[in-house]
C-alpha cells in the first residue's frame, strides 16, 4: 500500500508539486502520466525517499498503524520500496550476477534467498544467458531488464518504476511489463511513469493524470477514457496561418503549425470537424497533414490537461 | 548506520577495484621504476649523510611510495564520482544507504588497496633493491595504515568538496603532489627552503616519510613514531570532520569528464 498526501515540493520559488494526493492499494499497478516536467520524477523521488517533500506525507506497508513514513523512517521504508529511476543505473564493470547480488546483499538478504532469488529475477527478465555478462557489454534491451531487475531483488512492497521502457527493445518491453504485472499479482503496489500510454492499457492499471503539480484524476483506463475522452481533430499547415477560431495552434519543426480542434467540438462528429476545418483553409496555407485519434487515453490527457502527452506521442499523421 | 548496508557497498566496491586495477598497479610499478635508476645518486645522498653502505632505496623507498600513495586520491575521487556518472549513486540510496554508510563502505576497502599498494612496493623493493627494515615491523605497519587513512580521508575530503569528477582530479593530483613535495619525497627536506621547511611540518607525508625513513635506517620502533602517528591521526580527523560538515549524499556530482 501507497499512501501520498497532500505532498508539496518547490525548486526555489518554483512549485513543483503542490498538494498531492495518491493511494495505490497492494496488489494494484498505477499508471502516472503526464507531460514532461510535471512532476512524476519528483514525486517518485520523494515517495521513494530520495528528497524530502515541503509538506505532506508518504507512507507505504499495510494499514495506518503498521505502515512507515517514509521521511522519517527511511530504513524500514527502504526495506518495503523498489525503484527503477528514469536514467539507467547499473554497474558497467560488474556482471548481470554482481550487479543482482549488490541489491540483494544492500537489503540484507542471506546467500541461500539471494541466489534463489537471483534465479528468479533472471528466469523472469530473460537474463538467465547474460548472468555472467558483464554489464557494459549488454544491448541496450538488455540493461534496461538488469537495470529493472535490479530493483525487484528484496520482493519490495511497493514498487516505483519511473519509464522503466524508455529505449527498451520490444522483447525487453513484453518481459517487463510481465515481470510487473507478476508483481501485482503478488501483493505490490505500483507506480508505472510512462509515455506510452498503450502500456498502461497492457498492464490493466489505474491511471493518474499528473498535471500542474497536482493529480488531476485518477481512475481505472475504462473510467477515464468513458468520462473524459473524445475523438481528437488536428491539423498541420504551413505558410499562412488559417483562420480556425478556438483551435489550439503548437509550432512544429520546419515552420509548420498543429492546430488541435477545441475540446467542447470533438463531441461532435469528427468528420465534420474536419471539414469544417479545411473549409477555411485560405490561399496561402498549405495543409501538411491532418490526424483523427479515436477516443482513448491520450485524447482524454488532451481534454483533461489541454496538452498532448508530449511531442514523442503524436501519433503519425497521415499526409494529406 | 546499518553494518550491513555497510559492508555491502564495501564489498561492491572491492569488486569494482578488483575489475580495474589497473590505477592501483601503476601506482605499484611507477615507485618501484624511480626506485631502480634513482637508486645510485640515493646511495651517494645516504653516504654524506653518514650512512655507508646502505642501499639507496632506503631512502627512496619512503618518500616514493608515499608520493604515489597520495596521487591515489583520484581512485577515491574515482570510485564516488563513477557512482553519480553510472546512476547508481541514487539507487544505492533509495536502497536505504546514508551518507555515512556510503562514505564508510567506500572509503574502507580503499584504505585496504592503498595500505596493500604501499606494502607491495616495500616488499618488491627488499626484493628488488635490497630494501631492509631496521626498526620495528610493527611501527612500519603503523606508520602505512596512517599514511593510507590520511588519503582516503583527503579524497573523501576532496569528493565532498567539489562537483565535478574534473574538478576533483586535478585538485587530489595537485594537492598530492605539493604535499609530496614538501613531504620531502622529491629531495631531502633539509634541502627545501626555510619556509617550505616550515610548511612541512604540518603535512602528513613529511611526517610519513620521516618516520619511514627512521624505521628504515634508524632501526626506530613504535614509540619513535608516536609524533609521526599523532600528526597523521590529526590530519585524518580534521579532513573527516571538515567532509562530515560538507558531504551531502543529496548533492548531485557531475561524474563525467
Amino acid at each position: 500500500m501507497l499512501v501520498i498526501e497532500d505532498v508539496s515540493k518547490s525548486y526555489g520559488q518554483t512549485p513543483v508539486l503542490d498538494g498531492v494526493n495518491l493511494a495505490v492499494p497492494a496488489g494494484r499497478i498505477m499508471g502516472l502520466i503526464g507531460s514532461n516536467g510535471a512532476g512524476k520524477t519528483t514525486l517518485i523521488s520523494i515517495a521513494a525517499g530520495l528528497i524530502t517533500a515541503d509538506a505532506g506525507t508518504v507512507r507505504v506497508g499495510e494499514g495506518r498503524s503498521a505502515s512507515v513514513d517514509v521521511a522519517s523512517d527511511r530504513r524500514r521504508a527502504a526495506g518495503l520500496v523498489g525503484l527503477a529511476p528514469q536514467e539507467l543505473g547499473v554497474y558497467p564493470m560488474l556482471s548481470v550476477r554482481q550487479n543482482l547480488v549488490t541489491f540483494a546483499e544492500l537489503a540484507g538478504m542471506g546467500k541461500r534467498a539471494t541466489r534463489e532469488r537471483v534465479d528468479a529475477v533472471v528466469d523472469a527478465l530473460d537474463l538467465a544467458p547474460q548472468l555472467a555478462q558483464r554489464a557494459d557489454t549488454l544491448s541496450g534491451g538488455q540493461a534496461r531488464r538488469l537495470h529493472t531487475a535490479m530493483a525487484l531483488m528484496h520482493r519490495p512492497a511497493v514498487l516505483f518504476l519511473d519509464e522503466p521502457t524508455v529505449g527498451a527493445d520490444v522483447a525487453a518491453r513484453g518481459a517487463i511489463l510481465d515481470v510487473v504485472k507478476e508483481l501485482a499479482r503478488e501483493g505490490a503496489s505500483v507506480i508505472y511513469t510512462t509515455h506510452y500510454l498503450g502500456e498502461v492499457s497492457d498492464l490493466g492499471a489505474d491511471v493518474a493524470i499528473l498535471h500542474g503539480g497536482s493529480i488531476l484524476l485518477t481512475g481505472s483506463v475504462k473510467e477515464v477514457v468513458d468520462a473524459h475522452a473524445a475523438p481528437s481533430v488536428s491539423v498541420v499547415t504551413a505558410g499562412v496561418p488559417p483562420s480556425l477560431p478556438g483551435w489550439r495552434p503548437s509550432p512544429l519543426e520546419g515552420g509548420h503549425t498543429r492546430w488541435d480542434a477545441p475540446v467542447e467540438s470533438r463531441t461532435a462528429n469528427p468528420t465534420a470537424v474536419l471539414a469544417d476545418a479545411l473549409s477555411r483553409l485560405g490561399a496561402g496555407t498549405t495543409l501538411e497533414a491532418v490526424d483523427v485519434t479515436p477516443a482513448s487515453l491520450e485524447s482524454a490527457f488532451l481534454a483533461v490537461t489541454g496538452q498532448r502527452l508530449s511531442a514523442e506521442e503524436v501519433p503519425d499523421v497521415a499526409h494529406a | 548506520m546499518s553494518p550491513t548496508r555497510s559492508i555491502a557497498i564495501a564489498r561492491t566496491t572491492a569488486r569494482l577495484v578488483i575489475k580495474d586495477p589497473s590505477v592501483t598497479i601503476i601506482m605499484i610499478v611507477m615507485p618501484l621504476i624511480f626506485v631502480g635508476f634513482l637508486k645510485p645518486s640515493l646511495e651517494a645522498q645516504l653516504q654524506q649523510q653518514g650512512y655507508a653502505g646502505v642501499s639507496g632505496a632506503q631512502a627512496g623507498v619512503p618518500g616514493l611510495a608515499v608520493m604515489f600513495a597520495f596521487l591515489s586520491i583520484q581512485t577515491v575521487c574515482m570510485i564516488f564520482f563513477r557512482e553519480h556518472f553510472w546512476g547508481t549513486w541514487q539507487r544505492v540510496r533509495a536502497a536505504g544507504a546514508t551518507g555515512g554508510e556510503l562514505v564508510i563502505g567506500k572509503a574502507g576497502p580503499l584504505v585496504i588497496v592503498i595500505l596493500a599498494q604501499m606494502a607491495v612496493v616495500f616488499a618488491a623493493s627488499a626484493w628488488l633493491f635490497d630494501y631492509r627494515v631496521t626498526g620495528s615491523m610493527l611501527a612500519l605497519g603503523l606508520l602505512l595504515t596512517g599514511i593510507a587513512l590520511s588519503v582516503v580521508s583527503m579524497g573523501v575530503l576532496v569528493v565532498a568538496l567539489l562537483k565535478t569528477l574534473d574538478q576533483a582530479m586535478v585538485v587530489g593530483n595537485m594537492s598530492g603532489m605539493v604535499m609530496a613535495g614538501f613531504g620531502g619525497a622529491l629531495a631531502p627536506t633539509s634541502t627545501l627552503p626555510a619556509w617550505a621547511q616550515s610548511i612541512a611540518q604540518v603535512t602528513p607525508t613529511y611526517w610519513g616519510i620521516e618516520g619511514l625513513r627512521e624505521v628504515g635506517l634508524d632501526g626506530a620502533q613504535v614509540a619513535d613514531i608516536l609524533p609521526a602517528l599523532g600528526v597523521m591521526g590529526v590530519f585524518t580527523a580534521t579532513c573527516v570532520a571538515i567532509a562530515a560538515m560538507r558531504f551531502q549524499p543529496t548533492d548531485t556530482k557531475v561524474g563525467s569528464t
